[in-house]
């Protein structure tokens, strides 16, 4: 959920294409190491982070999409952009022995991060540990029942080229469930988030991980993400069907789900 | 916020601590491992699943108890009951009696529910060795002495309290009536609708024969 960077070049009048980057214009193809920049400096903070944050509510948000995911014993269940593993330690659980979860994350770091967190919890024989790019998922086509993307897709340069890989690794009647920061629902509550966001949320990180730039550009990077309803179409644009969200605590974090029929 | 995702996470943090205060329900959970016990509790909006493995996991369901059903395998339980008839279940003899009163509808396996209820109802929680293990073995049984001597005296003042209020509103202030004059009350109501029922089969017989 927390972003960083290090020393962010934004490319100078340049003819190559461009993305954003937070609110600042990089290359495309820079885009990737900027944001592993930002989790490789993150990931030993990042669980801290995430609680004070959101005061804990992260967790609830969590909870909500493991309930949504319906996940069953012996299903295959892919965790992308897992981070520390928050979500892949339920799964491991409710998957049981014949159920396999793999936690993929484009960052070693946080892989390396999650992998002892959950080695220490005692969860070892179900999971696997992938390196992988969103955008160019390195398994088998029709392969697991269920995709999650916890507070990830937004730092992915092609989101829809995100979409388009998960829907081809799904098997038919898999779900996808993308938990994602969005537009809050009210006006006050928006004035309020911004506030929030770009006010005390980079004090919080200056104080509690000596880097306010970091948390300044969570802030950018969630309000350059893609809204409700636009998201919703690129999961259809990508072949998903039945595709619905559902917001959580005002809109601020939107849960989106489709499945591959 | 999601209430179901707090609901359940209030649940499930409970289940565990409450569990792990036993050593001997890590051995009891062992066979419900890989079972799910699916709940819906009337009026809650959502199902309740506890699904087993080295802990409890609980997880809420926003599915109609019909869908659920269709998917149930040989290690689910799925229940549909009403937040009144909880505590009763309880009772392990007593689940028959509840679904012929229709109190109580059960799905699956329904030995997995047994277990569960087993499962709770065996723990044997040792406060005393708890306690000692934060304190020391004097305070802790100091402080064991202390809260049972408090509980004692006050059930004995409870029980004194009952008998002087009872004696106050039935001999005293006659507000309320003795328990004798309650039965022999019922007793005739009994009656009286034994006579209204003969007679009213008569009225009926004879009704009939005049016809």
């Amino acid at each position: 959920m927390s972003d960083n960077h290090n020393n962010t070049s934004p490319t100078e009048a340049s003819d190559a294409p461009t993305t954003h980057f937070g609110f600042k214009q990089v290359e495309k193809n820079q885009k990737a190491s900027l944001v592993a920049n930002v989790f490789d400096s993150v990931a030993a903070k990042y669980d801290v982070m995430n609680d004070l944050m959101s005061m804990g509510v992260h967790r609830l948000w969590k909870r909500f999409a493991i309930d949504c995911s319906g996940v069953r014993a012996g299903q295959k269940v892919l965790d992308i952009a897992g981070g520390t593993g928050d979500l892949t330690a339920k799964f491991s659980r409710l998957v049981g022995p014949t159920g396999n979860v793999t936690l993929a994350d484009i960052n070693l770091s946080m892989l390396k991060v999650g992998r002892d967190k959950l080695r220490d919890r005692g969860l070892v024989s179900n999971i696997d540990y992938v390196q992988a790019d969103a955008e160019a998922l390195p398994f088998p086509d029709n392969h697991f029942d269920v995709v999650t993307m916890a507070f990830g897709l937004r730092n992915v340069t092609e989101k829809q080229n995100a979409l388009n890989s998960i829907y081809r690794v799904l098997k038919p009647g898999g779900r996808l469930l993308v938990l994602e920061f969005s537009k809050p629902t009210s006006e006050q509550l928006s004035k309020l988030y911004d506030t929030y966001s770009f006010h005390i949320l980079p004090k919080m990180g200056q104080l509690v991980a000596n880097d306010a730039e970091s948390y300044q550009y969570l802030a950018e990077s969630i309000r350059m993400h893609p809204d409700q309803e636009t998201l919703k179409g690129m999961f259809e644009t990508a072949g998903f069907d039945q595709c619905d969200y559902q917001n959580l605590t005002g809109g601020i974090v939107a849960l989106h789900r489709g499945y591959k029929f | 916020m999601p209430t179901s995702a707090l609901v359940s996470a209030v649940i499930e943090t409970a289940a565990n601590k409450i569990l792990a205060l036993d050593p001997d329900s890590v051995a009891r959970m062992a066979s419900l491992k890989g079972a799910r016990l699916i709940a819906y509790v009337d009026p809650l909006p959502f199902a309740v699943v506890l699904v087993f493995s080295e802990q409890v996991d609980v997880l809420a369901l926003h599915e109609p108890f019909q869908d659920t059903v269709a998917t149930l395998n040989h290690k689910d339980c799925c229940i549909k009951t009403s937040l009144d008839t909880l505590p009763e279940l309880k009772h392990i003899n007593q689940l028959t009696r509840l679904i012929q009163q229709n109190k109580l509808q059960v799905e699956g396996e329904l030995a997995v529910a047994q277990q569960v209820s087993g499962l709770f109802q065996q723990l044997d929680i040792d406060v005393e060795e708890l306690l000692a293990a934060k304190t020391n073995d004097v305070v802790a049984h100091q402080a064991m002495s202390w809260f049972s001597a408090v509980k004692r005296k006050a059930t004995g003042a409870l029980s004194e309290f009952n008998k002087v209020a009872s004696n106050a509103l039935i001999e005293e202030k006659q507000i309320a009536a003795p328990k004798l004059a309650v039965l022999h009350f019922s007793d005739e109501v009994n009656a009286l609708r034994d006579d209204a029922a003969r007679l009213d089969a008569r009225l009926l017989q004879l009704e009939q024969k005049s016809i």
